[in-house]
């Protein structure tokens, strides 16, 4: 999988949670505080988006990510590591 | 292998385990491992006797009954052990048995709990007060009771998660600020603008001890014409000329659009309180479903409760003695020179840092030597700044707070070297 897919995913549960978001709103280098997310709707776009791809990564190692694109990156990172095990 | 102790208890909320009756295979898996399983036996640790400033504890580390230096317990004041306090309860207990046997609207309502509603409605200067046999049940009662769809529930981050269930019952739209930072509260409330607001903040915060800005927090609620909502929880008949909590130690006492209190920590008993203009009570007591559809107070609670508020506010004595204990250990500390946060009250962290490690290395060290101070560990505080959390007592003596004071520099000061 690539980030083009990872970043899909992600963007599918960010539009599935966030209220009144059209997929062409979303800018990857923005957070998702930026589109009105709390702590809890972005605990909810993680977890499902982690759950779809298959993989965990534990929250203690999420803290210091600020923007989507970033999270993608940690997605790809992690499941690229995964591949290579 | 060591990746599974980044794990944590944030990590294993969801649940695809087939079977709905077994939780999540990884979450097993963790629980296995033999430093999850070590810092796990840090919980539900026996008591055996009542929680005093010395208690006695069977140690889950190695089964041994300890006496203990106790700077663990919310028996702040010393009410859950008062001896009046006690007499109280026995004789409630006497009169009225062990339960309430009923909803309040129903047949759980006694005499009891219409005296204790009135006297805690005085005390904080609102017009009625509805009582809760639970403080969490109180709390997320509360804000379902008074929420519905459409509304904004605006949080600081650091409020209790009896808060944020309530707000997810309620269905509400939930925002949440930075703490106890005014830019970014004005931010929250600019995006609620125009719809029915309810600001909740807490009088003392549990894990760090400083309090809420509320004059200015007020102010923006005027501004923005929402209402406030504070829980003080941890500053209830201790802040305030009159013991009031945090909302009279700034003066604003009849300014609070709801007071939240909890029966557990200062008052030493159990349970909740919520006080309020006497319309939105009586309404509340239609739809506040763990107030409606479950059972009143057990009357022995309530007879205890009547006691602890008439001995915490019939003078100033137990809460001079708690601030007077509350200075002689910070200033302990501090010249220890360790990190105690921000605090601003009787509850006092003392920040360890990222090291999980180290937390419960410490941990286990001080639990042998004698000291009951429970480490607190992400995700319950950030990942950099795990901790221990002092709750001050006004019952410790000097000699039990130098005791403590040399277990504390020579485990964690000698440990953080
Ligand atoms: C701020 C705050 N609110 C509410 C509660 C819930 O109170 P209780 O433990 O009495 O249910 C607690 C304590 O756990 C708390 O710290």
């Amino acid at each position: 999988m690539d980030k083009e897919q990872i970043y899909a995913v992600v963007k599918k549960y960010i539009l599935e949670n966030l209220e009144d978001l059209q997929d062409s709103d979303i800018d990857p280098q923005k957070s998702m505080k930026d589109y009105g997310a709390n702590s809890l709707d972005i605990i909810e776009v993680v977890s499902c988006s982690m759950r779809e791809l298959k993989i965990k990564i534990p929250r203690s190692e999420l803290a210091d990510i600020k923007t989507i694109d970033e999270l993608a990156d940690k997605f790809l990172a992690n499941m690229s590591a995964e591949a290579n095990q | 292998m060591d990746e599974i102790l980044n794990y944590s208890l944030a990590d294993f909320q969801y649940n695809d385990n087939p079977d709905v009756l077994e939780p999540p295979e990884d979450f097993e898996a963790w629980l296995q491992n033999p430093r999850i399983n070590y810092c796990f036996s840090f919980f539900e640790q026996q008591l055996l006797c009542m929680p005093r400033t010395t208690t006695e504890i069977k140690s889950n580390l190695d089964q041994q009954k300890r006496k203990m230096i106790n700077l663990t317990s919310y028996n702040y004041l010393g009410l859950s052990s008062h001896p009046e306090v006690i007499q109280a309860a026995h004789e409630a207990l006497d009169k009225y048995g062990t339960g309430a046997s009923g909803a309040p609207l129903l047949s759980g309502t006694f005499d009891l709990h219409i005296k204790l509603a009135k006297k805690l409605a005085e005390f904080k200067e609102q017009e009625d007060c509805l009582l809760f046999s639970n403080g969490l049940a109180g709390n997320m009662g509360a804000i379902q009771g008074i929420l519905r769809k459409g509304d904004f529930f605006i949080l600081d981050e650091k409020c209790h998660k009896s808060l944020v269930d309530g707000g997810t019952l309620s269905g509400a739209k939930m925002l949440f600020f930075q703490h106890n930072d005014m830019d970014s509260l004005a931010q929250m409330l600019e995006k609620s603008k125009g719809k029915r607001t309810l600001v909740a903040v807490e009088g003392v915060y549990s894990m760090d001890g400083d309090l809420v800005k509320l004059p200015e927090v007020l102010e923006l609620c005027h501004q923005y014409q929402a209402a406030i909502y504070i829980d003080e929880a941890h500053s209830t008949l201790m802040f305030g000329p009159n013991g009031k909590g945090v909302a009279e130690h700034f003066g604003l006492e009849d300014k609070m659009g709801v007071s939240f209190g909890t029966f557990s920590k200062s008052f030493g008993v159990v349970g909740g309180f919520v006080c309020s203009n006497a319309r939105l009570i009586r309404y509340m007591k239609c739809y506040s479903s763990p107030f409606h559809f479950s059972c009143a107070p057990s009357p022995v609670m309530v007879g205890a409760l009547l006691k602890s508020l008439e001995v915490a506010t019939r003078d100033s004595s137990l809460r001079d003695k708690l601030w007077e204990n509350t200075a002689y250990l910070k200033k302990n500390l501090l010249d220890l020179k360790l990190d105690l946060g921000k605090t601003e009250s009787q509850v006092i962290p003392i920040i360890i840092g990222s090291s999980g490690e180290k937390l419960f290395q410490m941990a286990t060290e001080i639990q042998k030597r004698g000291l009951f101070l429970q480490p607190v560990d992400f995700p319950a505080v950030p990942a950099h700044s795990r901790r221990f959390r002092i709750s001050v007592s006004s019952q410790l003596t000097k000699e039990e707070m130098d005791k403590a004071c040399n277990i504390i520099e020579d485990v964690i000061v000698k440990g953080l070297k």
